[in-house]
Protein backbone atom coordinates (compact mmCIF):
# COMPACT_ATOMS: atom_id res chain seq x y z
CA UNK A 1 0.00 0.00 0.00
CA UNK A 2 1.28 3.47 -0.90
CA UNK A 3 0.03 6.89 0.09
CA UNK A 4 0.13 9.74 -2.40
CA UNK A 5 -0.38 13.20 -0.96
CA UNK A 6 -1.37 15.98 -3.36
CA UNK A 7 -0.97 19.52 -2.10
CA UNK A 8 -3.42 21.71 -4.01
CA UNK A 9 -6.79 21.10 -5.63
CA UNK A 10 -6.55 23.36 -8.67
CA UNK A 11 -6.26 22.26 -12.29
CA UNK A 12 -2.94 20.37 -11.86
CA UNK A 13 -3.65 18.85 -8.42
CA UNK A 14 -7.26 17.89 -9.16
CA UNK A 15 -6.27 16.33 -12.51
CA UNK A 16 -3.54 14.31 -10.76
CA UNK A 17 -5.97 13.16 -8.06
CA UNK A 18 -8.66 12.04 -10.50
CA UNK A 19 -6.24 10.15 -12.74
CA UNK A 20 -4.60 8.47 -9.73
CA UNK A 21 -8.02 7.36 -8.56
CA UNK A 22 -8.41 5.26 -11.72
CA UNK A 23 -4.75 4.18 -11.97
CA UNK A 24 -4.13 2.96 -8.40
CA UNK A 25 -5.64 0.02 -6.57
CA UNK A 26 -8.04 0.30 -3.64
CA UNK A 27 -5.22 -0.56 -1.24
CA UNK A 28 -3.39 2.66 -2.15
CA UNK A 29 -4.44 5.94 -0.62
CA UNK A 30 -4.78 9.30 -2.37
CA UNK A 31 -5.02 12.37 -0.15
CA UNK A 32 -5.72 15.86 -1.44
CA UNK A 33 -4.72 18.67 0.90
CA UNK A 34 -6.14 22.00 -0.19
CA UNK A 35 -7.24 25.05 1.81
CA UNK A 36 -10.19 25.65 -0.51
CA UNK A 37 -13.49 23.80 -0.36
CA UNK A 38 -14.33 24.57 -4.00
CA UNK A 39 -12.81 23.92 -7.39
CA UNK A 40 -12.79 26.92 -9.73
CA UNK A 41 -12.68 26.92 -13.54
CA UNK A 42 -10.52 30.03 -13.53
CA UNK A 43 -10.65 30.79 -17.30
CA UNK A 44 -14.34 31.68 -16.92
CA UNK A 45 -13.72 34.11 -14.05
CA UNK A 46 -13.47 36.89 -16.62
CA UNK A 47 -17.16 36.34 -17.41
CA UNK A 48 -17.99 36.49 -13.70
CA UNK A 49 -15.99 39.72 -13.62
CA UNK A 50 -18.32 41.38 -16.12
CA UNK A 51 -21.52 39.92 -14.67
CA UNK A 52 -22.15 37.39 -17.45
CA UNK A 53 -21.82 34.39 -15.12
CA UNK A 54 -22.43 33.81 -11.45
CA UNK A 55 -19.75 32.51 -9.11
CA UNK A 56 -21.70 29.22 -8.75
CA UNK A 57 -21.37 28.60 -12.50
CA UNK A 58 -17.57 28.47 -12.33
CA UNK A 59 -17.10 26.64 -9.01
CA UNK A 60 -18.26 23.44 -7.30
CA UNK A 61 -17.68 21.69 -3.96
CA UNK A 62 -14.74 19.27 -4.00
CA UNK A 63 -15.84 17.05 -1.10
CA UNK A 64 -18.65 15.13 -2.89
CA UNK A 65 -16.44 14.43 -5.91
CA UNK A 66 -13.60 13.09 -3.75
CA UNK A 67 -16.01 10.99 -1.69
CA UNK A 68 -17.38 9.40 -4.88
CA UNK A 69 -13.89 8.74 -6.25
CA UNK A 70 -12.52 7.29 -3.00
CA UNK A 71 -10.05 10.16 -2.49
CA UNK A 72 -9.33 11.36 1.04
CA UNK A 73 -9.83 15.10 1.28
CA UNK A 74 -8.25 17.31 3.92
CA UNK A 75 -9.32 20.94 3.81
CA UNK A 76 -6.06 22.31 5.10
CA UNK A 77 -3.07 24.41 4.18
CA UNK A 78 0.24 22.58 3.79
CA UNK A 79 2.89 24.60 5.61
CA UNK A 80 6.06 22.46 5.61
CA UNK A 81 7.62 19.44 3.93
CA UNK A 82 9.90 16.99 5.74
CA UNK A 83 11.20 14.88 2.82
CA UNK A 84 13.39 12.73 5.09
CA UNK A 85 10.96 12.44 7.99
CA UNK A 86 12.28 13.38 11.42
CA UNK A 87 13.03 11.86 14.81
CA UNK A 88 9.41 10.84 15.32
CA UNK A 89 8.47 10.05 11.70
CA UNK A 90 10.22 7.30 9.77
CA UNK A 91 8.47 8.32 6.56
CA UNK A 92 8.54 11.75 4.91
CA UNK A 93 5.61 13.95 5.88
CA UNK A 94 3.94 17.31 5.37
CA UNK A 95 2.70 19.62 8.11
CA UNK A 96 -0.82 20.97 7.73
CA UNK A 97 -2.98 23.60 9.32
CA UNK A 98 -6.68 22.96 8.87
CA UNK A 99 -8.91 25.55 7.21
CA UNK A 100 -11.92 23.24 7.48
CA UNK A 101 -14.36 25.26 9.66
CA UNK A 102 -14.85 22.27 11.99
CA UNK A 103 -11.10 22.03 12.75
CA UNK A 104 -9.91 25.50 11.84
CA UNK A 105 -6.41 26.24 13.11
CA UNK A 106 -5.62 22.65 14.18
CA UNK A 107 -2.32 21.26 12.94
CA UNK A 108 -1.37 17.76 11.87
CA UNK A 109 1.40 15.76 10.18
CA UNK A 110 0.60 13.60 7.15
CA UNK A 111 3.11 10.95 6.04
CA UNK A 112 3.52 10.18 2.36
CA UNK A 113 5.26 7.83 -0.04
CA UNK A 114 4.83 10.20 -2.98
CA UNK A 115 4.14 13.92 -2.87
CA UNK A 116 2.64 16.12 -5.60
CA UNK A 117 3.17 19.83 -5.07
CA UNK A 118 0.36 21.51 -7.01
CA UNK A 119 -0.07 24.45 -4.67
CA UNK A 120 -0.46 26.96 -7.50
CA UNK A 121 0.42 30.59 -6.97
CA UNK A 122 0.29 32.84 -3.98
CA UNK A 123 -1.41 36.00 -5.24
CA UNK A 124 1.31 38.45 -4.29
CA UNK A 125 -0.68 41.68 -4.09
CA UNK A 126 1.80 42.85 -1.43
CA UNK A 127 4.53 43.25 -4.07
CA UNK A 128 2.90 46.50 -5.22
CA UNK A 129 1.70 49.01 -2.62
CA UNK A 130 -2.02 49.67 -2.96
CA UNK A 131 -2.66 46.76 -5.33
CA UNK A 132 -5.57 44.37 -4.91
CA UNK A 133 -8.83 43.94 -3.05
CA UNK A 134 -7.31 45.29 0.17
CA UNK A 135 -5.98 48.27 -1.79
CA UNK A 136 -7.49 50.22 -4.65
CA UNK A 137 -7.83 47.75 -7.53
CA UNK A 138 -9.90 44.70 -8.39
CA UNK A 139 -8.84 41.24 -9.53
CA UNK A 140 -10.41 38.27 -11.33
CA UNK A 141 -8.00 35.66 -9.93
CA UNK A 142 -10.69 34.01 -7.81
CA UNK A 143 -14.42 33.83 -8.39
CA UNK A 144 -14.95 35.96 -5.26
CA UNK A 145 -12.60 38.63 -6.57
CA UNK A 146 -14.41 38.51 -9.91
CA UNK A 147 -17.80 39.10 -8.25
CA UNK A 148 -16.39 42.21 -6.56
CA UNK A 149 -14.90 43.40 -9.87
CA UNK A 150 -18.25 42.93 -11.59
CA UNK A 151 -20.08 44.99 -8.98
CA UNK A 152 -17.55 47.83 -9.31
CA UNK A 153 -17.74 47.69 -13.10
CA UNK A 154 -21.56 47.88 -12.98
CA UNK A 155 -21.21 50.96 -10.76
CA UNK A 156 -18.93 52.56 -13.38
CA UNK A 157 -21.42 51.71 -16.12
CA UNK A 158 -24.23 53.23 -14.04
CA UNK A 159 -22.17 56.42 -13.70
CA UNK A 160 -21.66 56.53 -17.48
CA UNK A 161 -25.41 56.16 -17.94
CA UNK A 162 -25.73 59.26 -15.80
CA UNK A 163 -23.43 61.04 -18.25
CA UNK A 164 -20.14 60.79 -16.36
CA UNK A 165 -16.89 59.99 -18.17
CA UNK A 166 -15.01 56.98 -16.78
CA UNK A 167 -11.44 55.74 -17.16
CA UNK A 168 -11.25 51.95 -16.92
CA UNK A 169 -7.77 50.49 -16.52
CA UNK A 170 -7.17 46.77 -17.01
CA UNK A 171 -3.86 44.96 -16.97
CA UNK A 172 -0.90 43.82 -14.93
CA UNK A 173 -0.11 45.12 -11.46
CA UNK A 174 3.65 44.47 -11.52
CA UNK A 175 6.52 44.21 -14.00
CA UNK A 176 6.92 40.46 -13.48
CA UNK A 177 3.28 39.38 -13.76
CA UNK A 178 2.11 36.45 -15.85
CA UNK A 179 -1.32 35.60 -17.37
CA UNK A 180 -1.36 38.58 -19.74
CA UNK A 181 -3.97 36.66 -21.75
CA UNK A 182 -6.46 36.90 -18.88
CA UNK A 183 -6.01 40.68 -18.59
CA UNK A 184 -6.35 40.97 -22.38
CA UNK A 185 -9.62 39.01 -22.21
CA UNK A 186 -10.96 41.11 -19.38
CA UNK A 187 -10.12 44.39 -21.17
CA UNK A 188 -12.07 43.31 -24.25
CA UNK A 189 -14.97 41.91 -22.23
CA UNK A 190 -15.21 45.22 -20.38
CA UNK A 191 -15.21 47.05 -23.73
CA UNK A 192 -17.92 44.69 -24.99
CA UNK A 193 -20.10 45.26 -21.90
CA UNK A 194 -19.70 49.03 -22.04
CA UNK A 195 -20.62 49.01 -25.74
CA UNK A 196 -23.64 46.76 -25.08
CA UNK A 197 -24.72 49.21 -22.36
CA UNK A 198 -24.72 52.00 -24.97
CA UNK A 199 -22.15 54.16 -23.18
CA UNK A 200 -18.98 53.33 -25.09
CA UNK A 201 -18.36 56.99 -25.96
CA UNK A 202 -18.03 57.82 -22.26
CA UNK A 203 -15.43 55.14 -21.50
CA UNK A 204 -11.70 55.48 -21.92
CA UNK A 205 -10.39 51.90 -21.67
CA UNK A 206 -6.65 51.47 -21.10
CA UNK A 207 -4.73 48.19 -21.19
CA UNK A 208 -1.67 48.55 -18.95
CA UNK A 209 0.84 45.74 -19.43
CA UNK A 210 4.36 44.59 -18.68
CA UNK A 211 4.62 43.10 -22.19
CA UNK A 212 7.23 44.83 -24.37
CA UNK A 213 4.72 44.88 -27.19
CA UNK A 214 1.11 43.84 -27.66
CA UNK A 215 0.54 40.19 -28.56
CA UNK A 216 3.50 38.96 -26.51
CA UNK A 217 1.23 37.14 -23.99
CA UNK A 218 4.31 36.12 -21.98
CA UNK A 219 5.36 33.65 -24.67
CA UNK A 220 7.37 36.01 -26.83
CA UNK A 221 4.47 36.46 -29.28
CA UNK A 222 3.38 34.17 -32.07
CA UNK A 223 4.02 33.99 -35.79
CA UNK A 224 1.46 32.32 -38.01
CA UNK A 225 0.22 32.14 -41.56
CA UNK A 226 -2.86 34.07 -42.61
CA UNK A 227 -4.13 34.42 -46.16
CA UNK A 228 -0.79 33.54 -47.68
CA UNK A 229 1.33 35.76 -45.43
CA UNK A 230 3.26 35.14 -42.27
CA UNK A 231 1.92 37.57 -39.71
CA UNK A 232 2.55 38.18 -36.02
CA UNK A 233 0.36 38.24 -32.96
CA UNK A 234 1.67 41.81 -32.46
CA UNK A 235 0.09 43.12 -35.67
CA UNK A 236 -3.03 41.03 -35.15
CA UNK A 237 -3.51 42.26 -31.56
CA UNK A 238 -2.80 45.89 -32.46
CA UNK A 239 -5.46 45.63 -35.15
CA UNK A 240 -7.98 44.46 -32.55
CA UNK A 241 -7.03 47.32 -30.19
CA UNK A 242 -7.52 49.81 -33.04
CA UNK A 243 -10.84 48.29 -34.09
CA UNK A 244 -12.21 48.35 -30.53
CA UNK A 245 -10.72 51.71 -29.54
CA UNK A 246 -8.73 50.47 -26.55
CA UNK A 247 -5.57 52.36 -25.62
CA UNK A 248 -2.49 50.44 -24.50
CA UNK A 249 0.54 51.20 -22.36
CA UNK A 250 3.26 48.57 -22.77
CA UNK A 251 6.51 47.82 -20.95
CA UNK A 252 5.05 49.05 -17.66
CA UNK A 253 5.91 48.10 -14.09
CA UNK A 254 3.26 49.33 -11.66
CA UNK A 255 5.10 50.84 -8.71
CA UNK A 256 2.08 51.73 -6.60
CA UNK A 257 -1.62 52.43 -6.59
CA UNK A 258 -3.41 55.17 -4.69
CA UNK A 259 -7.12 55.86 -4.60
CA UNK A 260 -7.89 56.56 -8.26
CA UNK A 261 -4.27 56.79 -9.47
CA UNK A 262 -1.89 54.11 -10.70
CA UNK A 263 1.83 54.91 -10.83
CA UNK A 264 4.13 53.01 -13.17
CA UNK A 265 7.64 52.97 -14.54
CA UNK A 266 8.19 52.16 -18.20
CA UNK A 267 11.06 50.45 -19.97
CA UNK A 268 12.43 53.83 -21.08
CA UNK A 269 12.91 54.67 -17.39
CA UNK A 270 10.16 57.29 -17.18
CA UNK A 271 7.77 57.43 -14.23
CA UNK A 272 4.14 57.99 -15.19
CA UNK A 273 0.72 58.09 -13.60
CA UNK A 274 -2.76 57.32 -14.81
CA UNK A 275 -5.95 58.40 -13.10
CA UNK A 276 -8.76 55.83 -13.11
CA UNK A 277 -12.32 55.27 -11.98
CA UNK A 278 -12.14 51.47 -12.15
CA UNK A 279 -9.04 49.29 -12.28
CA UNK A 280 -8.60 45.52 -12.57
CA UNK A 281 -4.90 44.75 -12.26
CA UNK A 282 -3.62 41.19 -11.87
CA UNK A 283 -1.05 40.53 -9.14
CA UNK A 284 2.35 38.92 -9.61
CA UNK A 285 2.59 35.31 -8.47
CA UNK A 286 4.98 33.68 -6.06
CA UNK A 287 5.18 30.18 -4.66
CA UNK A 288 3.07 29.06 -1.72
CA UNK A 289 4.44 29.76 1.76
CA UNK A 290 6.06 26.35 2.25
CA UNK A 291 9.22 25.50 4.18
CA UNK A 292 11.29 22.32 3.96
CA UNK A 293 13.34 20.61 6.68
CA UNK A 294 15.77 17.68 6.69
CA UNK A 295 15.86 14.74 9.10
CA UNK A 296 17.58 16.86 11.76
CA UNK A 297 15.15 19.73 11.43
CA UNK A 298 17.60 21.92 9.49
CA UNK A 299 15.87 24.34 7.08
CA UNK A 300 16.54 23.14 3.50
CA UNK A 301 14.02 25.46 1.84
CA UNK A 302 16.73 27.07 -0.31
CA UNK A 303 17.59 23.64 -1.71
CA UNK A 304 13.99 22.84 -2.67
CA UNK A 305 12.65 26.26 -3.61
CA UNK A 306 13.75 29.11 -5.88
CA UNK A 307 13.85 32.60 -4.30
CA UNK A 308 10.36 33.27 -5.71
CA UNK A 309 9.00 30.33 -3.71
CA UNK A 310 8.44 27.96 -6.63
CA UNK A 311 9.81 24.44 -6.32
CA UNK A 312 13.01 23.52 -8.15
CA UNK A 313 12.62 20.45 -10.33
CA UNK A 314 14.60 18.76 -13.13
CA UNK A 315 15.25 22.01 -15.04
CA UNK A 316 18.57 23.70 -15.81
CA UNK A 317 18.57 26.72 -13.50
CA UNK A 318 21.97 28.00 -14.63
CA UNK A 319 21.71 31.77 -15.07
CA UNK A 320 22.51 32.59 -18.71
CA UNK A 321 21.66 35.29 -21.26
CA UNK A 322 18.55 35.09 -23.44
CA UNK A 323 20.61 34.11 -26.50
CA UNK A 324 21.80 30.96 -24.70
CA UNK A 325 18.38 29.76 -23.55
CA UNK A 326 17.56 26.30 -24.84
CA UNK A 327 14.46 24.15 -24.98
CA UNK A 328 16.39 21.56 -22.94
CA UNK A 329 16.51 23.99 -20.01
CA UNK A 330 12.86 23.18 -19.30
CA UNK A 331 11.89 20.32 -16.98
CA UNK A 332 10.72 17.01 -18.41
CA UNK A 333 9.49 14.98 -15.42
CA UNK A 334 8.96 17.72 -12.79
CA UNK A 335 10.69 15.53 -10.19
CA UNK A 336 12.78 17.16 -7.48
CA UNK A 337 16.33 15.86 -8.20
CA UNK A 338 17.27 15.19 -4.57
CA UNK A 339 13.86 13.70 -3.70
CA UNK A 340 12.44 11.90 -6.76
CA UNK A 341 9.27 10.96 -4.85
CA UNK A 342 8.32 14.67 -4.94
CA UNK A 343 7.02 16.35 -8.09
CA UNK A 344 5.95 19.96 -8.58
CA UNK A 345 3.38 20.61 -11.32
CA UNK A 346 1.34 23.47 -12.72
CA UNK A 347 2.31 26.89 -11.46
CA UNK A 348 4.13 25.35 -8.46
CA UNK A 349 7.30 24.38 -10.35
CA UNK A 350 10.05 26.96 -10.82
CA UNK A 351 10.57 27.75 -14.53
CA UNK A 352 14.26 27.98 -15.51
CA UNK A 353 13.69 31.43 -17.04
CA UNK A 354 11.10 33.51 -18.87
CA UNK A 355 9.91 32.69 -22.39
CA UNK A 356 9.69 36.32 -23.56
CA UNK A 357 12.98 38.21 -23.81
CA UNK A 358 13.55 39.78 -20.36
CA UNK A 359 14.12 43.53 -20.24
CA UNK A 360 15.19 46.09 -17.67
CA UNK A 361 14.56 49.81 -17.48
CA UNK A 362 17.61 52.13 -17.26
CA UNK A 363 16.93 52.18 -13.49
CA UNK A 364 17.47 48.40 -13.35
CA UNK A 365 13.80 47.54 -12.87
CA UNK A 366 12.99 44.14 -14.35
CA UNK A 367 9.96 44.43 -16.63
CA UNK A 368 9.47 40.96 -18.05
CA UNK A 369 6.41 38.73 -18.19
CA UNK A 370 6.81 35.48 -16.27
CA UNK A 371 6.10 32.33 -18.28
CA UNK A 372 2.45 31.23 -18.29
CA UNK A 373 1.91 27.61 -17.22
CA UNK A 374 -1.79 27.56 -16.44
CA UNK A 375 -4.65 25.71 -18.11
CA UNK A 376 -3.69 23.02 -20.57
CA UNK A 377 0.01 22.72 -19.53
CA UNK A 378 -1.11 22.42 -15.88
CA UNK A 379 -3.55 19.64 -16.75
CA UNK A 380 -0.94 17.76 -18.77
CA UNK A 381 1.59 18.02 -15.92
CA UNK A 382 -1.04 16.79 -13.44
CA UNK A 383 -1.76 13.74 -15.59
CA UNK A 384 1.97 13.13 -16.07
CA UNK A 385 2.51 13.18 -12.30
CA UNK A 386 -0.29 10.64 -11.84
CA UNK A 387 1.00 8.37 -14.63
CA UNK A 388 4.56 8.34 -13.31
CA UNK A 389 3.59 7.82 -9.67
CA UNK A 390 1.22 4.98 -10.62
CA UNK A 391 4.04 3.37 -12.65
CA UNK A 392 6.46 3.65 -9.74
CA UNK A 393 3.96 2.15 -7.33
CA UNK A 394 3.19 -0.80 -9.59
CA UNK A 395 6.66 -1.41 -11.09
CA UNK A 396 9.08 0.08 -8.57
CA UNK A 397 10.94 3.36 -8.38
CA UNK A 398 13.47 2.29 -11.03
CA UNK A 399 10.80 2.39 -13.76
CA UNK A 400 11.47 4.65 -16.74
CA UNK A 401 9.19 7.64 -16.16
CA UNK A 402 7.42 9.59 -18.90
CA UNK A 403 8.17 13.20 -19.74
CA UNK A 404 6.18 16.25 -20.87
CA UNK A 405 8.37 19.29 -21.39
CA UNK A 406 6.71 22.61 -22.17
CA UNK A 407 9.22 22.74 -25.02
CA UNK A 408 7.35 19.79 -26.55
CA UNK A 409 3.85 20.76 -25.48
CA UNK A 410 1.16 22.50 -27.50
CA UNK A 411 -1.19 25.12 -26.15
CA UNK A 412 -4.68 25.88 -27.36
CA UNK A 413 -5.92 29.22 -26.03
CA UNK A 414 -9.25 30.87 -26.60
CA UNK A 415 -9.15 34.47 -25.42
CA UNK A 416 -12.63 35.91 -25.04
CA UNK A 417 -13.20 39.36 -26.49
CA UNK A 418 -16.86 39.60 -25.51
CA UNK A 419 -19.62 37.29 -24.34
CA UNK A 420 -22.86 36.40 -26.12
CA UNK A 421 -24.07 33.51 -28.26
CA UNK A 422 -24.87 35.84 -31.16
CA UNK A 423 -22.63 38.85 -30.56
CA UNK A 424 -19.69 37.38 -28.64
CA UNK A 425 -16.20 37.00 -30.03
CA UNK A 426 -12.90 35.45 -29.09
CA UNK A 427 -9.39 35.02 -30.40
CA UNK A 428 -8.64 31.33 -30.91
CA UNK A 429 -4.94 30.53 -30.87
CA UNK A 430 -2.74 27.48 -30.90
CA UNK A 431 1.01 27.29 -30.57
CA UNK A 432 3.45 24.46 -30.76
CA UNK A 433 5.59 24.22 -28.78
CA UNK A 434 4.82 26.57 -25.87
CA UNK A 435 8.54 27.11 -25.22
CA UNK A 436 10.24 28.00 -28.51
CA UNK A 437 12.82 25.52 -29.77
CA UNK A 438 15.11 27.39 -32.18
CA UNK A 439 17.16 24.27 -32.91
CA UNK A 440 14.10 22.36 -34.09
CA UNK A 441 12.24 25.32 -35.63
CA UNK A 442 14.83 27.89 -36.79
CA UNK A 443 13.42 31.41 -37.15
CA UNK A 444 10.44 31.64 -34.83
CA UNK A 445 11.15 28.65 -32.58
CA UNK A 446 7.70 27.24 -33.27
CA UNK A 447 6.00 25.22 -35.98
CA UNK A 448 4.30 27.86 -38.14
CA UNK A 449 1.95 25.15 -39.42
CA UNK A 450 0.74 24.33 -35.90
CA UNK A 451 0.57 27.93 -34.70
CA UNK A 452 -2.44 29.97 -35.71
CA UNK A 453 -4.82 32.68 -34.60
CA UNK A 454 -8.32 33.68 -35.63
CA UNK A 455 -10.92 36.12 -34.29
CA UNK A 456 -14.64 35.58 -34.48
CA UNK A 457 -17.90 34.41 -32.94
CA UNK A 458 -16.81 30.76 -33.35
CA UNK A 459 -14.09 31.40 -30.76
CA UNK A 460 -16.73 32.39 -28.22
CA UNK A 461 -18.69 29.20 -28.89
CA UNK A 462 -15.49 27.19 -28.41
CA UNK A 463 -14.64 28.92 -25.13
CA UNK A 464 -18.17 28.32 -23.88
CA UNK A 465 -17.99 24.66 -24.95
CA UNK A 466 -14.65 24.30 -23.14
CA UNK A 467 -16.21 25.83 -20.01
CA UNK A 468 -18.90 23.12 -19.85
CA UNK A 469 -16.57 20.35 -21.01
CA UNK A 470 -13.86 20.98 -18.42
CA UNK A 471 -16.33 21.41 -15.56
CA UNK A 472 -17.89 18.08 -16.63
CA UNK A 473 -14.42 16.52 -16.63
CA UNK A 474 -13.48 18.03 -13.26
CA UNK A 475 -16.71 16.65 -11.77
CA UNK A 476 -15.51 13.21 -12.93
CA UNK A 477 -18.73 12.47 -14.79
CA UNK A 478 -18.90 9.30 -16.94
CA UNK A 479 -16.13 9.23 -19.55
CA UNK A 480 -14.34 12.24 -18.00
CA UNK A 481 -10.91 10.76 -18.61
CA UNK A 482 -11.53 10.61 -22.38
CA UNK A 483 -11.57 14.42 -22.50
CA UNK A 484 -7.97 15.53 -23.14
CA UNK A 485 -6.25 17.87 -20.71
CA UNK B 1 3.02 59.31 -28.66
CA UNK B 2 4.94 56.19 -27.61
CA UNK B 3 5.65 53.32 -30.00
CA UNK B 4 2.61 51.26 -28.95
CA UNK B 5 0.16 54.11 -29.51
CA UNK B 6 1.73 54.71 -32.91
CA UNK B 7 1.66 50.98 -33.78
CA UNK B 8 -2.02 50.70 -32.85
CA UNK B 9 -2.89 53.79 -34.89
CA UNK B 10 -1.21 52.31 -37.95
CA UNK B 11 -2.44 48.71 -37.52
CA UNK B 12 -4.67 47.32 -40.28
CA UNK B 13 -8.39 47.78 -39.71
CA UNK B 14 -10.70 44.95 -40.71
CA UNK B 15 -13.02 45.74 -43.59
CA UNK B 16 -16.80 45.67 -43.21
CA UNK B 17 -16.78 42.34 -45.06
CA UNK B 18 -14.31 40.85 -42.57
CA UNK B 19 -16.35 42.09 -39.62
CA UNK B 20 -19.52 40.58 -41.12
CA UNK B 21 -17.70 37.29 -41.63
CA UNK B 22 -16.59 37.29 -37.98
CA UNK B 23 -20.21 37.31 -36.83
CA UNK B 24 -22.00 35.57 -39.73
CA UNK B 25 -23.64 32.41 -38.39
CA UNK B 26 -22.97 30.19 -41.39
CA UNK B 27 -19.34 31.27 -41.77
CA UNK B 28 -18.74 30.99 -38.04
CA UNK B 29 -20.30 27.54 -37.81
CA UNK B 30 -17.86 26.41 -40.48
CA UNK B 31 -15.00 28.12 -38.56
CA UNK B 32 -16.18 26.47 -35.32
CA UNK B 33 -15.72 23.06 -36.94
CA UNK B 34 -12.45 24.03 -38.63
CA UNK B 35 -10.84 25.49 -35.48
CA UNK B 36 -11.91 22.50 -33.39
CA UNK B 37 -10.37 20.21 -36.01
CA UNK B 38 -7.12 22.21 -35.95
CA UNK B 39 -6.97 22.07 -32.15
CA UNK B 40 -7.74 18.34 -32.12
CA UNK B 41 -4.94 17.69 -34.64
CA UNK B 42 -2.43 19.57 -32.50
CA UNK B 43 -3.51 17.75 -29.35
CA UNK B 44 -3.30 14.38 -31.17
CA UNK B 45 0.17 15.25 -32.45
CA UNK B 46 1.29 16.16 -28.94
CA UNK B 47 0.01 12.89 -27.51
CA UNK B 48 1.84 10.74 -30.11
Amino acid sequence: MARVVIMGGGIAGHTAALHLSRMLTRSDEIVVVTPNSKWNWIPSNIWVGVGKMKSEQVTFELAPIYKRKGIRYEQALATAIHPEGDASHELPFVELTYTDPTRSGQTDALEYDYLVNATGPKLNFGATPGLGPDGHTYSVCTSGHAVDASEALQESIARMKRGEHQVLVVGMGHGTCTCEGAAFEYAFNVEHEVRQAGVRDLADIVYLTNEYELGDFGVGGLTFTQQGFQTTSKLWTESLFRERGIRAVTGAHVTGVEDGVVHYEQLDGTDNSLEFDFAMLLPPFRGADLRAYDKNGEDISAELFAPNGFMKVDADYTVKPFEEWRAEDWPRTYQVPSYPNIVAVGIAFAPPHQISRPRKSPNGTVIAPSPPRTGKPSGIMGKLAATNIAAKISQGDAVQVRSASMADMAAACVASAGSGLRHGSAASMTMYPVVPDLQKYPGTGRSVKDTFGEIGLAGHWIKLALHYMFIYKAKARPGWHLIPE
Amino acid sequence: MDHTTHDIASAPLPTAKTLRARTGLLVQFERFLAINLKMAKIIRKEHR
